[in-house]
């Protein structure tokens, strides 16, 4: 490896080196855990990176609450949001989806915004962010900033809608309306530790005081190019009691969460592995 | 480019490449070869060490980053009263080391960890501490030893 770097303390200095680099070739990096075996896989003379990892802006770092939502900055990494009691409590989802993320080592420095633009069909808080509906905060060197819903952020396999003049500075996701929440993150791999996904399930419901299903967020990762919100699936559960859903419904709702997995095989497993571990996973989550 | 850090208690300025990575800075450059390199890809920690308080892979963690923070390895552990830190002392008591590749990684992951616990006041279970070493991989113990070491830091 041998590249030159950039290491912005502010948002200012930030932007000016996005801006003034436009012509060259750099990238952006936050925890590398992704960066440096690519770095390595590839010629880096004459690249230039932009390293967030020194930044002190508040803004990309840390979480916070209003009335409306949750904000993560980009930079906040998995072991943050697994400390953190707030994340904890109310989105059970995103708390595990960190906690299961390779080991405390890399936990320690992989961040958020680093997961998203990642764009692994396997990313586990990204998993989470769209089962929860999270938005991303972009803003660009020229002073513009910009919304758009993760899930429509994501475009394709390794692709995102950012221009090479952009990056994520935060993301929100709606708060609960309800206290009334079932919400995990199930990631089956060949062993319980430091493994990618196999395939993975995240889901978030919130129930009104009866038990009928007033939101549900289910996401399903390693199964496609992208990791698919399951709308049909969500759909078929809401209006539902939780308290008794029906074994045929429970199968239905895993039919529909199945025809959106378009899986390969690769080393790891076989499409008609992972097509059938996705269906038994998301029949078992009333259970969980 | 200029870095200063501070390195197992004492501050230092090193001019390094900008692209240099943290376990070369400390095997290479710093000359203190405790710190094992195994995979170079994140897996395995043998490489782990801690960075104000965390326990992170120097394999995966660019050596610019450690700019004004304090960083420990397995040598930073020994002082005058005590050669051997506890958790060291722990892994002797239990048999957890065969060849001590891994040996490193597991102190310096191990030592992190417990120093949380501590200062929440909390013991951690044996799953908790299993979970806590599952970034260090050991080739020799069959880490029943390991574990039984690191558990044995709360008692
Ligand atoms: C051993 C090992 C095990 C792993 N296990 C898992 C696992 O179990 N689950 C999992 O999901 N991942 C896993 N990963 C992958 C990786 O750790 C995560 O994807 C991590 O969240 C990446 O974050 P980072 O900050 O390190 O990203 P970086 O490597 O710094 O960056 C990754 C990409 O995101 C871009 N980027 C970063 N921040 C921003 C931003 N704010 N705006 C725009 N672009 C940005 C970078 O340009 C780059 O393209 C593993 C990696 C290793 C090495
Ligand atoms: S050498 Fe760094 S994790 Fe294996
Ligand atoms: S003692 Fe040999 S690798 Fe662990």
């Amino acid at each position: 490896m041998n590249f030159d770097v950039i290491s912005p303390k502010t948002t200012p200095e930030l932007l000016n080196a996005i801006y003034d680099n436009q012509s060259k070739n750099f990238r952006i990096g936050a925890g590398f855990t992704d960066l440096i075996n690519q770095f390595k896989a590839q010629e880096t003379e004459g690249l230039i990176l932009i390293n967030l990892a020194q930044l002190t802006e508040v803004d990309f770092k840390k979480i916070s609450e209003n009335e409306i939502n949750f904000q993560i900055g980009a930079l906040t990494t998995a072991s943050e949001l697994i400390d953190n009691k707030s994340i904890k409590e109310n989105f059970p989802v995103l708390y595990q989806a960190a906690n299961k993320l390779a080991s405390t080592q890399i936990r320690n420095v992989a961040t958020v915004g680093g997961n998203i633009c990642n764009v692994s069909p396997s990313g586990d808080m990204t998993a989470a962010l769209i089962a929860l509906k999270a938005t991303c905060h972009i803003i660009d060197c020229d002073g513009n900033e910009r919304k758009e819903l993760l899930s429509s952020f994501i475009r394709g396999l390794k692709k995102t809608s950012l221009t090479k003049k952009e990056l994520i500075k935060n993301i929100t996701i709606p708060k609960n309306f309800s206290k009334n929440i079932k919400s995990g993150y199930e990631k089956v791999g060949s062993r319980k530790s430091m493994e990618i996904a196999i395939v993975s399930l995240a889901y978030h419901l919130q129930m009104d005081d009866k038990g009928v299903i007033t939101y549900a967020g289910v996401a399903c990762g390693a199964v496609a190019p992208t990791i698919p919100f399951t709308t049909s699936a969500c759909e078929f559960l809401t209006g539902k009691n939780i308290n008794d859903i029906s074994d045929s419904e429970k199968e239905e709702f895993a039919k529909r969460v199945l025809s959106y997995a378009n899986p390969i095989s690769d080393i790891r497993a076989s499409d008609w592995y992972r097509k059938e571990v996705l269906f038994n996973i998301s029949k078992t989550i009333f259970e969980r | 480019m200029i870095l200063t850090f501070k390195i197992n208690g004492e501050w230092v300025t090193q001019e390094i490449k900008p692209s240099l990575l943290l376990i070369d800075l400390i095997r290479d450059v710093l000359q203190l070869k405790g710190t094992k390199p195994g995979c170079l890809e994140g897996e395995c920690g043998a490489c782990s060490v801690i960075v104000n308080g965390d326990a992170i892979n120097s394999c995966m963690y660019l050596a610019i980053n450690v700019d004004g923070k304090e960083v420990t390895t397995i040598e930073g552990l020994e002082n005058n009263e005590n050669p051997l830190h506890q958790v060291q002392e722990k892994m002797l008591e239990h048999g957890a080391v065969q060849c001590g590749f891994c040996s490193p990684g597991m102190v310096m992951t191990t030592k992190a960890y417990s120093d949380k616990c501590i200062a929440e006041g909390i013991t951690p279970t044996r799953e908790e501490v299993k979970k806590s070493l599952e970034g260090n991989l050991c080739r020799c113990t069959g880490y029943a030893k390991i574990i039984d070491a690191a558990e044995a830091v709360y008692k």
